[in-house]
């Protein structure tokens, strides 16, 4: 499972939150996973307005991406699960909708491009798991002991199931057994695959829904949430100050993506992986995460 | 006065399986765990089904439709026992409300973000700087021209 793989960076990451670039540059290599630049890529699209702007555009933007990616002679790797939605989608589509693909081809024809469907969409979280959490725990140097994690899927890492093909999709664990081999304790929650409420255009509904999750995952004695997705992390790190402000609901839980936790354990700098970044301070947290 | 259109499941995008319609039993499997029908009692997925399926499903693409509030969850498409997938019968939807000029702006302007930049998020010299600073390589250039051809009418 380790290996090298093309990263592809989708736009949120590199855009907005490049301080998870950072944690995944750092903390990959340490598992024997290795992230090559390719050039060339553009938004996957995302998957939840642009896909609903038009599927056959949104097809053949995808494609032209993973085409780039067969060209770079390896997989790709995304930190996003709105990039691994689409990419991963598309891909099934272009195989098995021939119609679809035959649009999307045209739409393309303008340009040079060739795929052949020979490249595989990988979520970080899914190499990981294949790498396992016994190798994984092996590049933990400082432990992250008694730090009690939430842990949030996000949709689009686990649904739809036979296509994602990441965990099951009402009753995952799998990114649990990667925060515990951390050396944390991954804590239960209600509705703990629910929803973030992102893609609502309601933005106060799409916000209450992310409350109801995080006064859940407080009340289970969470100290902090790990995600895997850029758009859950806006929704949750952001968003607490945005319930603050729109919904005068008030909480505290640091949101991290799993590979700041990843490379916070593997004794990483919290400076240098710019976690003062973060709306929701990560300081109060320094003490658990043996800083 | 409801209009009847017969038509109108024949307008929605195949891309996905939002063709699988016909084959809805209406059970309901798909509302129970609905997120967006617990926050809006007017956002009901196996009624977004029957009401495409029957071509009376203008008021679901007009201005201001309820269907933007989809969470794109995917709750109703692991539920549904009929393989009817609820969320991409709503999506197919999203794409006639768009093409009719009725998909709300922030949508819109998302995909002319992309257009124009290749990315939903325009790139900024803050960032770039950010980026340095994180010691990050230097942002890819995402090529616009691209999503010009792709995208731009007139063109596919
Ligand atoms: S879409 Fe599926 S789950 Fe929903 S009512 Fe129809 S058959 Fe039942
Ligand atoms: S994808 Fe949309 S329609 Fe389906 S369960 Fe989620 S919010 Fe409801």
């Amino acid at each position: 499972m380790s290996g090298d793989y093309t990263l592809f960076p989708g736009c949120m990451i590199p855009l907005r939150y490049p301080q998870i670039e950072t944690a995944a540059r750092k903390c990959l290599p340490a598992v024997g996973i290795g992230l090559e630049e390719y050039p060339g890529f553009t938004c996957c699209p995302e998957p939840w307005t642009v896909k609903g702007t038009g599927l056959e555009e949104w097809l053949a933007v995808a494609m032209r991406n993973l085409a780039v990616g067969e060209n770079s002679g390896r997989d790709l790797l995304v930190l996003c699960n709105g990039c691994y939605s689409t990419l991963r989608e598309a891909s099934h589509i272009l195989s098995v909708n021939p119609e679809a693909a035959k649009a999307a081809e045209k739409k393309l024809s303008g340009l040079k491009v060739s795929y052949k469907g020979k490249v595989e969409v990988r979520h970080v979280a899914s190499v990981l798991a294949g790498i396992g959490p016994e190798k994984i725990a092996k590049s933990v140097k400082r432990p992250l002991e008694g730090l009690k994690v939430a842990v949030h899927h996000g949709c689009h890492l686990l649904r739809p199931s036979s296509v994602m093909e990441f965990d099951d999709p009402f009753e995952p664990s799998i990114l649990e057994d990667l925060v515990a081999a951390l050396g944390a304790e991954a804590v239960r929650y209600e509705g703990y695959t629910d929803c973030c409420g992102r893609a609502l255009n309601d933005v106060n509904a799409g916000l209450a829904m992310a409350e109801e999750k995080v006064r859940a995952m407080e009340e289970a004695g969470a100290d902090c949430l790990a995600l895997v997705c850029p758009a859950c992390f806006e929704q949750f790190d952001l968003g607490q100050v945005e319930m603050k402000r729109h919904l005068k609901k008030e909480h505290h839980l640091p949101a991290f993506h799993y590979c700041q936790l990843l490379a916070l354990a593997q004794g990483e700098d919290p400076d240098a992986l710019g976690l003062s970044r973060h709306k929701i301070k990560v300081k109060p947290l320094h003490r658990k995460l043996g800083l | 006065m409801l209009k009847v259109d017969p038509g109108f499941k024949a307008t929605l995008s195949t891309v996905e399986s939002a063709g699988e319609l016909s084959y809805c039993y209406q059970c309901s499997s798909c509302v129970a765990e609905c997120p967006a029908a617990q926050r809006f009692p007017e956002f009901n997925p196996r009624e977004i089904v029957l009401a495409s399926l029957l071509g009376v499903a203008e008021y679901l693409t007009a201005e201001g439709s309820v269907i933007w509030q989809c969470a794109t969850c995917y709750n109703c498409y692991e539920r549904c026992p009929q393989g009817t997938h609820p969320v991409e019968v709503i999506t197919a939807l999203k794409n006639i409300a768009f093409d009719s000029g009725n998909a709300p702006e922030n949508v819109s302007s998302l995909r002319e973000a992309v257009m124009e930049h290749g990315t939903v998020i325009a790139p900024s010299d803050t960032i770039r700087k950010r980026r340095d600073e994180l010691g990050l390589p230097e942002l890819p250039d995402a090529p616009a021209e691209d999503m010009k051809k792709i995208m731009g009418r007139g063109g596919g």
